[in-house]
């Protein structure tokens, strides 16, 4: 047969392939592929410069199972997608954003869509290579120079040498039954590799390696400690451009970058209406002698107020209140000209004042003592004065304030 | 496209026979087109319905002694309803000639007699339209001068939201609506009697800035008739997201009317199977769409958490409506997603029956969720805070009637329009490529 035209191979050796038929129209390729669908071959398939309507009815091919395949693939990227936030969220990292609760299906919804389409897609990709039996780096029809036409306007039929039903004649016959422009033998391809050149080897070795890299590194970052400063991959997200604590703004006329309250209006929940409560003192403005009602002398307060004096107030003043604290000690040691040493607090003078006014220098602080209000909630700075005085009483307490069953022991 | 201009010179395209009048053709292949012997029925049936529905709502509207108030409320759905059909179709008739497609030729002329109902639909805004010229102020709170006064929000809008520029805007809309969809139905009858060379071009170039023009009018509207129910809410998503709506819904008329039409021995061989299911697939298309657009609005309106934006979607999530805002969730989306995915069941009339009539009803849904919580929106507004309010579903008979009389009168004024025509446009250059077309 024609075979000069083709590409070198010797083939004079090689085994047949097929037989190619070429057709200068797509009806004539239609009809003939009806014809080799019910003569029953099972190894053919067409060559076509474009996809032709009715082409898989005339083939006989059933409906791909590629639908399927996609849709279970698409779920499973949705419940991908809503577990690996859920995991990330509220087991791995909990963290209030916006104060939204830890798992807001309305926030996953946009990255379950997004890997519900990546993971439709990528197995689109993947299972239509796969059944389709590709990649297939070389083929015996690429030897065939006339076959190069097939992306032009050639429509070619290939029935193969091993399908069952192959007879050398019969074949011929049906195929020169169906009126093809040229009918050919196609010679198995000794020449060219089937595996991939090497080239595309090398570059999804490369890619893959590329690909490990981040998360190499991230673990890396995990498993190791370093003094350098951190990387700013997206540098104007880490450093936003928004005005910070006591810098200035030109947006306001006055610079101040700090804007405080609306003139006329407080701020939810800061109304602190309760003169005794919020600044101890009484009608009238003299300072309150006695608790207010929402702080009860109950143990559980006691034990709030210890817990906290221990941290707020006895760095300086000392864990029994003596005015001799860590800092001061610390202060004392390095002789340091100015310090003004911390308050004894078991002097009559203070067990006198009024619980009010020690409410009110905790808040503002007293002289040289800086203010705790802003660190120290309302509550906790009663609950302190609570164990300040029971701190005081316990280096002047009197025999009658020892329970009488126990007083038998002191004499 | 220059092929399919060039076919319209060849002999092949010489006017479809005995075509002396436009209407009673068979085409080529022995299929009935014409619409004689049905559009006269349809008309008297349905107008009669649509008439005697329209003025039994009108009756039970003012009967009622409430200002109205129940009657705008409830026509208002039921004519957002027909407003999107209708430009849903226009968009769709615009669409197909932008794009130049081939396909849908033989479902175009559908197209084309339903969006024509333009100037009928400027006729039934009057009862949306005549209340607020006579100084009532049931539907839009910005129409009232003494609360515009009172509210600073309101009044910082009042140089858009006001009764003049409004009309203003009604008119302008109406107009350009009638104008084109009336252009495209006149064209493409004017070509059934007589084809001329090289309109297809021509029409391509027409449709691309009225495209630009469909889709400004139809934002606006909604924006009008619909947001701004909720003056001081606003979204920048809401007319996209009417326009959603009005697409499927629109492509889920021209399957129904096509499916409804073959039963009556029209279009039998001209629509086959393949062009249902690409109205099947644009339909499916579009409910994802809306889901889309729908929560999108949703999610940032969520997140932000900004008082004026979410007071909008509180209101509809109080008492019972938000039961309605899962049952869209659900009907609007969900189902039909799953329902709709397989080609299957694009492809089985009884299934694309079933789901179209479906997808409708939600699409009523979906405007009565955008509309009727207004109410309850106001009545917590002027509650004094703590009290309970009646938040169950405003049903009423009116919301029935309504809906009866304008998709009656709808579906008389597309009857209408097709009396004396042909189904399909017989001799549009492109027809030979529809009739053939297949999908699979
Ligand atoms: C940074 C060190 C420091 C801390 C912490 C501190 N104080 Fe003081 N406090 C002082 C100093 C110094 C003085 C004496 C100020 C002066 O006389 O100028 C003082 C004085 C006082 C006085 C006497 C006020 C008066 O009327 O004479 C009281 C009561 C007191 N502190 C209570 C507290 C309590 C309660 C806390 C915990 C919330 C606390 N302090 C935390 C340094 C501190």
């Amino acid at each position: 047969m024609s075979t000069d035209n083709d590409k070198a191979n010797d083939t004079g050796s090689a085994p047949l392939h097929g037989l190619l038929a070429e057709y200068d129209n797509p009806t004539a390729l239609v009809r003939a592929a009806e014809k080799v669908r019910d003569a029953q071959y099972e190894h053919w398939d067409t060559y076509t410069p474009f996809p032709i309507h009715g082409m898989d009815p005339a083939m006989g091919i059933k409906p791909t199972v590629l639908p399927w395949i996609v849709f279970w693939a698409g779920l499973t990227g949705c419940v991908v997608g809503v577990g690996f936030q859920y995991w990330t969220s509220v087991i791995d990292y909990p963290w209030v954003i916006s104060g939204k609760p830890f798992w807001s299906i309305a926030a996953n919804v946009p990255i379950a869509f997004e890997t519900t389409v990546l993971f439709s897609a990528l197995t689109t990709l993947g299972a239509m290579l796969a059944l389709n039996g590709l990649p297939h780096p070389s083929h015996p029809l690429d030897l065939k120079r006339r076959f190069a036409k097939v992306t032009d306007d050639r429509f070619f039929l290939l029935i193969e040498a091993r399908d069952k039903k192959f007879d050398a004649t019969d074949t011929r016959a049906l195929l020169e039954s169906t009126h093809p422009a040229v009918l050919d033998d196609v010679a198995e391809d000794r020449v060219t590799s089937d595996k991939l050149p090497t080239v595309i080897l090398g570059a999804l070795a490369v890619l893959t390696t590329l690909a490990i890299l981040p998360f190499a590194l991230a673990y890396k970052a995990r498993v190791s400690k370093s003094d350098q400063p951190r990387i700013h991959l997206v540098p104007n997200m880490d450093n936003q451009p928004h005005i910070k604590a006591q810098q200035e703004s030109p947006i306001f006329a006055d610079l101040r970058g700090m804007r405080g309250d609306v003139p006329g209006t407080v701020a939810q929940g800061n109304l602190q209406e309760d003169d005794h409560l919020y600044r101890g003192k009484l009608e009238g403005g003299a300072w309150a002698r006695t608790f207010p009602k929402e702080i009860a002398p109950s143990e559980q307060n006691m034990k709030r107020g210890e817990r906290e004096f221990g941290i707020f107030c006895a760095p300086c003043h000392g864990l029994s209140g003596h005015g001799d604290g860590m800092i001061h000690e610390r202060a004392a040691a390095l002789g340091q000209g100015t310090w003004v040493q911390p308050t004894n607090l078991h002097q009559d003078y203070l067990r006198q004042q009024p619980v009010g006014e020690l409410y009110n220098s905790i808040t503002h602080g007293v002289r040289n003592m800086p203010g705790y209000g802003h660190q120290v909630s309302v509550e906790d700075r009663w609950n302190i004065i609570l164990y300040m005085r029971a701190l005081q009483r316990s280096t002047a307490a009197a025999p009658t304030d020892v329970p009488e069953s126990e007083r038998g022991a002191l004499k | 496209m220059a092929n399919t201009d060039k076919a319209g010179k060849s002999p092949k395209q010489q006017p479809a026979q005995g075509s002396t009048s436009a209407a009673g053709v068979t085409l080529p292949n022995g299929d009935n087109v014409s619409s004689e012997g049905l559009a006269d029925n349809v008309f008297k049936i349905a107008g009669a319905v649509g008439v005697v529905a329209l003025l039994a709502s009108l009756g039970l509207g003012v009967s009622a002694g409430d200002d109205l108030a129940q009657f705008s409320f409830s026509y208002l759905v039921a004519y957002a309803f027909v407003l999107a059909l209708g430009l849903g179709c226009l968009f769709w008739v615009t669409l197909q000639h932008l794009v130049n497609a081939h396909w849908s030729v033989v479902v175009r002329r559908l197209g084309e007699l339903f969006a024509a109902n333009m100037p009928l639909l400027a006729l039934l805004s009057l009862p949306i339209l005549i209340p607020i010229v006579m100084g009532n102020h049931a539907l839009y709170v910005w129409t009232d001068h003494a609360k515009v006064e009172a509210s600073h929000l309101l009044h910082g809008k009042a140089g858009y939201l006001n009764v003049g520029f409004f009309l203003g805007r009604m008119v302008f809309y109406f107009v350009f609506w009638s104008a084109l969809s009336r252009f495209w139905l006149k064209r493409s009858v004017a070509q059934d009697l007589k084809p001329e060379a090289g309109v297809t071009r021509r029409w391509q170039g027409i449709a691309a800035p009225s495209m630009i023009l469909v889709a400004l009018t139809l934002t606006f509207s909604a924006i009008d008739l619909l947001m701004s129910l909720d003056a001081a809410w606003f979204s920048t998503m809401f007319g996209v997201y009417f326009f959603s709506g009005a697409f499927m819904s629109a492509n889920c008329l021209l399957a129904l009317a096509a499916m409804w039409l073959q039963g009556r021995g029209r279009l039998v061989k001209s629509v086959s199977v393949h062009h249902l299911h690409d109205l099947g697939k644009m339909t499916f298309g579009f409910v994802v769409f809306w889901a889309y657009i729908a929560f999108s609005q949703f999610m940032l309106i969520w997140y932000a958490n900004i008082p004026e934006e979410t007071a909008w979607y509180k209101v509809r999530f109080e008492g019972d409506w938000k039961y309605v805002a899962i049952f869209l969730l659900v009907g609007h989306f969900i189902v039909p997603f799953l329902g709709m995915m397989s080609k299957h069941v694009k492809r089985r009339r009884g299934a694309l029956t079933a789901w179209t009539l479906w997808l409708l009803i939600m699409q009523y849904v979906d405007l009565y969720y955008l509309v009727q919580p207004t109410r309850l929106a106001r009545v917590l507004e002027e509650a004094p805070a703590g009290e309970a309010v009646n938040a169950t579903l405003p049903f009423h008979l009116l919301d029935l009637t309504c809906l009866l009389a304008l998709v009656a009168l709808f579906i008389a004024g597309a009857a209408f329009n097709a009396r004396k025509k042909n189904l399909v446009p017989v001799n549009d250059p492109r027809l030979e490529k529809s009739l053939a077309f297949t999908n699979l």
